[in-house]
């Protein structure tokens, strides 16, 4: 999900930081100093769990997991969302200062909209509605993300769209694959601590 | 200086502590004992007021306490070691964990240094300062929350397994720590040897009950 | 997953004041991603291989470095000289290579690393920890860089508890496979690892309240902009806007 530095058109990543600001401050706002340990070690844990290799067939591919953190953590997800990138720019150079509001944007605008379509339906205590939900929201998370990336790539200019096409089609199958992760996430989280579903990450 | 009443405690109704009663006077050098599990980190966490009990009655340096805001009142006073220092040890440096809680006390940045520096040299750690908390090894890690405890001037401590992972040479600095300073102190440990040199009373816990001896 | 990886070394890199370090890698990422000529291009990348040369960074990593997050360029040299329009120099097929494309790549490749490179040899070469540290003094709010100060500090906590139990998985002899046993343990193993680090912060939480936290950190280190960091900062400054000035 990370574009490179220095490919993008001007216009794309200013309104990337624009926007990428808004959605941070609107996070740090509804974030009280005291849940700060508790976002912090979620975006850490997320960060570890981000470089597991998941295997496809002879392929492999690393989580992405934005749909479960938008689920607990709302808008919070935009700060969280933006250290964990901020981290790996200065660490791996993975990503960089200048694309870090357009792919902070990108993961977090999905997991906010995946938080109020999904959320709801998957704290229910039916188990089909459930599942069915978490499976949605890992799945759409990964899909609006990679339709994101790649509208961005056409924005900057028509010679990205031959690109644009093959990184959503290659994202097909983590879409699967990060459904069925959240599917068995939100299982597991509701089984062993259910409070962590219930949006404790942040004020709604 | 603590006085437990008839406490219960459960997690998710799971009983760990039922009818619990449990008293420290001034100069006591209490010893906790008990298996894995029985709840020992949970009572010290109750008196820290970090847990809140079911039922019963804390009673801390002679005042009733059952909001968060007594129990804020008395934990600079009651020095708590954590069973993982990694739980305690979040500052980036050494040098600004064990300044955290005197600087939270309210003394000034230089005050705090200096407090640090005296705080360390106890504990045979002078030089940590600059050190980076989470490159620490499990033992240094320890030694250093102890640090930060030690910092704050508590009137009592209460130390959570605080010798797991410390080698003999180590064990030995905090028994002759410990057998040299008047503090009032409860000390949870496995360690039987520790324990008789560092304790007059011993206390057991099993079964969600409590037995002195 | 190494963390990082350049920033120890006795250059005088290293040494310089992470702020002015921040505020120049800022402004050279900005001012070169914004130009379209492939001249200011090459030019700006003779600043960032000039620094990472004064920083004696490990060559051999540096490459390795620079092959793994060049995946994202590579991949554009695979449409972009067939799809920018442009005067057609060679067909593969039914493939056309455009000239035009095949520059508008090179301009790619070249933006991109020099900006790499610069991020390297200015934001890698100090702890992590001194770079937040730095933002913290250049007005980002507080409350951001405690996120930061928090998340890098466990990360290293919470990674060896990932090494623990994907060794628990192995000794368990569990081989990863394209199935649903695979998919349901992987679930289960990031379950396992955000329950872990709620349980921690719970923790932590607990930590600050015994010692007296009222919503306030301190920062006791504080830096000393010394000449040669106002030096190389404008310079850090400077360089770039001529390039771009002169040469876009
Ligand atoms: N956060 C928690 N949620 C649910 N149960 C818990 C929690 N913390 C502890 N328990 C349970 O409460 C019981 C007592 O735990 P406690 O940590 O007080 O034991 P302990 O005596 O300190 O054990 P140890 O010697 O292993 O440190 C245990 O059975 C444990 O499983
Ligand atoms: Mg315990």
């Amino acid at each position: 999900m990370h574009i490179s530095e220095g490919v993008l058109a001007a216009p794309v990543l200013l309104a990337g930081a624009a926007l990428g600001l808004a959605g941070t401050a609107a996070g740090l706002k509804k974030l009280d100093y005291d849940r700060i340990p508790q976002v912090a070690l979620l975006a850490a844990a997320s960060f570890v769990a981000s470089f597991i290799h998941v295997p496809i067939g002879p392929a492999s591919v690393h989580l992405v997991l934005n749909g479960i953190l938008g689920v607990m953590l709302g808008w919070v997800a935009f700060p969280a969302i933006l250290i964990s990138l901020f981290l790996q720019a200065i660490m791996f150079q993975f990503g960089g200062l200048t694309v870090l509001g357009v792919t902070t944007c990108n993961l977090a605008l999905p997991a906010v909209l995946g938080y109020y379509a999904f959320g709801p339906g998957i704290r229910s205590s039916k188990p089909r509605v459930s599942a069915i939900c978490s499976f949605s929201c890992g799945f759409v998370a990964v899909l609006l993300s990679s339709l994101a990336v790649a509208g961005c790539l056409v924005l900057t200019g028509d010679s990205f769209w031959a690109g644009a096409k093959m990184i959503v089609m290659a994202h097909i199958p983590v879409m699967f694959i990060e459904g069925f992760i959240t599917l068995g996430c939100v299982r597991f989280l509701k089984k062993v601590k259910p409070e962590m579903l219930e949006v404790v990450y942040g004020r709604r | 200086m603590i006085r437990l009443k008839n406490i219960c405690f459960n997690y998710n109704s799971r009983q760990v502590l039922d009818n619990v009663h449990f008293r420290v006077d001034p100069g006591d050098r209490i010893g906790l004992v008990g298996p894995n599990g029985s709840g020992k980190t949970t009572l010290c966490r109750i008196i820290m007021g970090l847990l809140t009990p079911d039922a019963g009655e804390v009673e801390i340096f002679g005042q009733i306490r059952r909001k968060e805001n007594d129990f804020a009142a008395i934990r600079g006073r009651i020095g708590f070691l954590f069973q993982d220092p990694d739980d305690q040890l979040f500052c980036p440096t050494v040098l600004e964990d064990v300044a955290f809680g005197p600087l939270n006390q309210g003394k000034s940045p230089d005050e705090a240094k200096r407090i640090v520096q005296a705080t360390l040299a106890r504990l045979n750690l002078t030089g940590f300062e600059e050190r980076f908390t989470h490159k620490l090894s499990g033992g240094e890690k320890r030694l250093v929350s102890l640090a930060t405890v030690l910092s704050m001037e508590p009137e009592m401590l209460i130390l959570d397994e605080p010798t797991t992972g410390l080698d003999e040479q180590t064990i030995e600095t905090l028994v002759h720590l410990l057998n040299g300073t008047n503090l009032t102190y409860i000390i949870v440990s496995h360690d039987k040897d520790f324990l008789e040199r560092t304790t007059n009373k011993t206390f057991s816990i099993r079964g969600g009950g409590i037995a002195g001896s | 997953m190494k963390l990082e990886e350049f920033a120890t070394g006795s250059s005088f890199i290293h040494h310089l004041d992470p702020r002015g370090k921040v505020v120049a890698a800022a402004c050279f990422s900005g001012l070169v991603s914004l130009t379209q000529s492939l001249y200011a291009a090459l030019a700006a990348l003779a600043l960032p291989v000039m620094l990472v040369a004064l920083a004696r960074l490990d060559f051999k990593r540096l490459m390795t470095r620079l092959a793994v997050v060049n995946g994202f360029i590579l991949f554009t040299w695979f449409f972009i000289p067939f799809t920018f329009p442009g005067e057609v120099i060679y067909s593969i097929g039914p493939l056309d290579i455009h000239r035009e494309g095949v520059l508008y790549a090179c301009l790619l490749t070249v933006k991109s690393n020099a900006i790499i490179l610069a991020l390297i040899a200015l934001l890698g070469t100090s702890p992590v920890l001194d770079v937040v540290h730095a933002l913290s003094h250049l007005g980002v709010p507080d409350k951001l860089v405690h996120l930061f100060f928090f998340c890098f500090r466990y990360l290293h906590t919470i990674r060896e508890e990932y090494h623990k139990l994907s060794e628990a998985l192995k000794v368990r002899s569990f081989r990863p496979g394209t199935n649903l046993h695979t998919y349901r343990t992987y679930a289960y193993l990031v379950g396992m690892l955000l329950v872990r680090s709620f349980h921690r912060s719970q923790r932590i939480l607990e930590a600050l309240k015994c010692r007296g936290f009222s919503g306030r950190f301190y920062i006791l280190h504080h830096y000393q902009m010394k000449r040669r960091d106002y030096l190389f900062t404008s310079c850090g400054l400077v360089l770039p806007c001529l390039l771009v000035v002169f040469l876009a």
